[in-house]
């Protein structure tokens, strides 16, 4: 028994060394703008949180990445010297944007807005906001905000007409992805899925309700395609589960045949 | 037309005498239970693992530029392809998880204690080449899961003292796992480590053999004569039941469980031994979030975060794994049934229940 009981005590003895894993969070140093300004009082402090909430801080782009300057060194921070541009003036935003964001820049100079530039046409940030930047979506076309420059209803037709095909596309890339996770070669159809998704992005900043409307519909013929190649896979998988089903219920019986005639030997 | 073949062979190679040895006259305990019927539900799983890793060897190729696209396209191309990936996948979860039921009962109905010590050391031994023919495996689809895996699993080797670092770069054939530790974790995969594991099973089915298989501590009146350690003797249990057709029935009732439980997870729960990253080709620029090793490791690689350094997790490891190898040395007392030894159940849940908590907590964390 005492024996036994050391056995335990020494089995058991490790235990005393668990101890939770120390698992802190690790923030990303803060930049030396967001340092001073998150302090300052109103237009200079203002934009460090309108900021925090927007997809550049999501992505991990700081203020340095659009206004430039040395996010390292506060005394030289808003050199020009060390490439620090400031603020843009109103007609130089889709250029300032642009930096990043070339296809979108393109797009936009060819469409209505973009050859209203310095006209009382929109910038980036009239409807992306300047420094809360929002991911561009159809919600970004609505009412309120299209209505201080125009009427809605020719928006209203183009957000129409792409939101159908933002479904669809979300559907099918939804589909892909779950085939993908198990296994099913998806490369050809993630392929042809991302060609299509380029090619409505490019709509994002066109005006034009025909050619959206247009495009819209060529876009969801091909999504018809794939729709109609992933039906084909989701059949197949349905049999598979049928031909399966039969298997483990043809399983199940012959283990009670067999435990019956177990039974019948006892 | 079956009888005439087989008095054709009984009056050649005496067939007749085999079965009577070896299946009606070879008796087991009356009170044999369905647990005893595990050993042959691996039997089968070892043969379904061979068989099927011999299809996909068709089409597989072992070759880090190659081996993703070849399992690929056995899974999307080759006829059936998919159904034989899946079976070798979930059948290698399924022998680990039948593997410890097996022992647990052993366990728990004390046929591990004397003269059955060395059952219990070929089995343990086979628990661990079974954990090493998975890990192997793990690596040949060479996808994220597949690298980063291996990597943290070979990486564990880096805390033993001195030899670690030359350890590690034994095992992966170089600094970082590469194209080499496929060809080795491959040939261990498929040449080696079977071959072995049929040895140990070989051995362990001739120590079965030899000591005559032990009767349950508990049900019906027991059959068995007592052993004892004068000299040897088999342990043969006169006016037991038959092996055949008794309990080959059982064993077929057994099996065809089995392989309901099987075909169910195969069938609708296919992704079962993967995650999304098992069908991402490896990159070794690119580190998943989230890599945990198969749940069977899982507590081991919990006990390897929570202490304070991992030359201490791994001895306390290996310390574990050395006490239940040696258990039948340890626990001497020939009394078997498990409620008639309180502290060795007791510590038996607490150990359950602490490599089920690790487990959780590897999981979650």
């Amino acid at each position: 028994m005492t024996r036994k009981m050391t056995l335990a005590i020494l089995f058991l003895a490790p235990l005393l060394f668990l101890q939770p894993a120390l698992a802190a969070p690790v923030e990303q140093p803060e930049t030396v703008c967001i340092q001073c300004h998150s302090s300052l009082p109103d237009r200079l402090g203002a934009p460090v949180n309108l900021w925090r909430g927007s997809i550049h801080a999501e992505n991990g782009i700081s203020c340095n990445g659009c206004h430039g300057g040395d996010p390292k060194d506060a005394a030289n921070a808003m050199t020009p010297q060390r490439g620090f541009l400031g603020a843009p003036k109103e007609k130089d935003i889709p250029g300032f944007c642009g930096r990043c964001h070339p296809g979108v820049y393109k797009d936009y100079l060819s469409s209505a807005h973009g050859r209203a530039l310095g006209a009382g046409g929109p910038t980036c940030v009239t409807c992306h906001g300047n420094h809360q930047v929002v991911k561009a979506s159809l919600a970004l076309i609505n009412e309120k905000s299209c209505t201080r420059c125009h009427s809605f209803e020719r928006a209203q037709a183009i957000r129409d007409a792409m939101q159908q095909t933002e479904e669809y596309i979300d559907n099918i890339s939804r589909r892909i992805a779950g085939f993908q996770a198990s296994g099913v070669d998806t490369e050809k159809m993630g392929k042809s899925l991302f060609a299509v998704r380029n090619r409505f992005h490019t709509l994002f900043h066109d005006v034009d309700v025909a050619r959206v409307k247009g495009e819209s519909a060529a876009i969801n013929k091909e999504l018809g395609k794939l729709d109609a190649a992933l039906k084909e896979i989701e059949q197949s998988h349905q049999k598979r589960r049928v031909a399966g089903g039969i298997a483990v219920g043809f399983m199940v019986l012959l283990a009670f045949l067999f435990h019956l005639m177990k039974k019948s030997y006892d | 037309m079956l009888k005439r073949l087989y008095r054709w062979l009984d009056l050649r190679i005496g067939v007749g005498e085999i079965v009577e040895k070896e299946l009606t006259g070879y008796l087991l305990p009356r009170n044999i239970n369905e647990w005893y019927s595990l050993g042959s539900v691996l039997l089968v799983i070892f043969a379904l693992q061979v068989i099927t890793g011999m299809l996909l060897m068709i089409y597989y190729v072992p070759d880090a530029d190659k081996a993703f696209k070849s399992v690929t396209f056995i899974m999307n191309e080759v006829p059936f392809g998919w159904l034989i990936r899946l079976c070798h996948a979930v059948g290698s979860n399924m022998m680990v998880a039948v593997l410890i039921l097996h022992m647990l009962s052993t366990l728990l109905m004390g046929s591990y204690k004397a003269p059955r010590e060395l059952n219990w050391v070929t089995g343990f031994t086979l628990l661990a080449l079974v954990q090493g023919i998975s890990l192997t495996g793990y690596l040949a689809p060479w996808s994220q899961l597949s690298f980063w895996a291996t990597t943290v699993a070979t990486n564990s080797a880096s805390a033993i003292p001195v030899a670690g670092p030359y350890l590690v770069e034994f095992l992966r054939g170089g600094k970082l796992v590469g194209p080499p530790t496929l060809g080795r974790f491959f040939a261990l995969h498929a040449a080696v480590l079977p071959v072995v594991i049929a040895a140990f099973i070989g051995a362990h089915l001739f120590l079965l053999k030899r000591t005559g298989i032990s009767a349950p501590p508990f049900g019906r009146e027991g059959t068995a004569t007592p052993f004892e350690a004068q000299q040897y003797h088999y342990q043969g249990h006169p006016g037991g039941i038959p092996f055949f057709p008794n309990y080959v029935l059982q064993d077929l009732s057994s099996i065809s469980i089995y392989f309901a439980v099987f075909l169910a997870v195969v069938f609708f729960w296919p992704g079962m031994p993967f995650t999304p990253d098992a069908f991402v080709p490896a990159d070794p620029f690119k580190t998943p979030a989230h890599i945990k090793p198969e749940w069977y490791f899982l507590a081991n690689y919990q006990t390897l975060k929570i202490f304070p350094s991992e030359l201490l997790g791994l001895s306390v490891q290996a310390a574990a794994m050395t006490f239940l190898a040696l258990l039948p040395f340890i626990d001497r007392s020939p009394e078997r049934h498990p409620l008639k030894r309180p502290v060795f159940l007791t510590l038996v849940i607490a150990g359950i229940l602490l490599w089920i908590a690790l487990s959780v907590w590897g999981h979650l964390s």
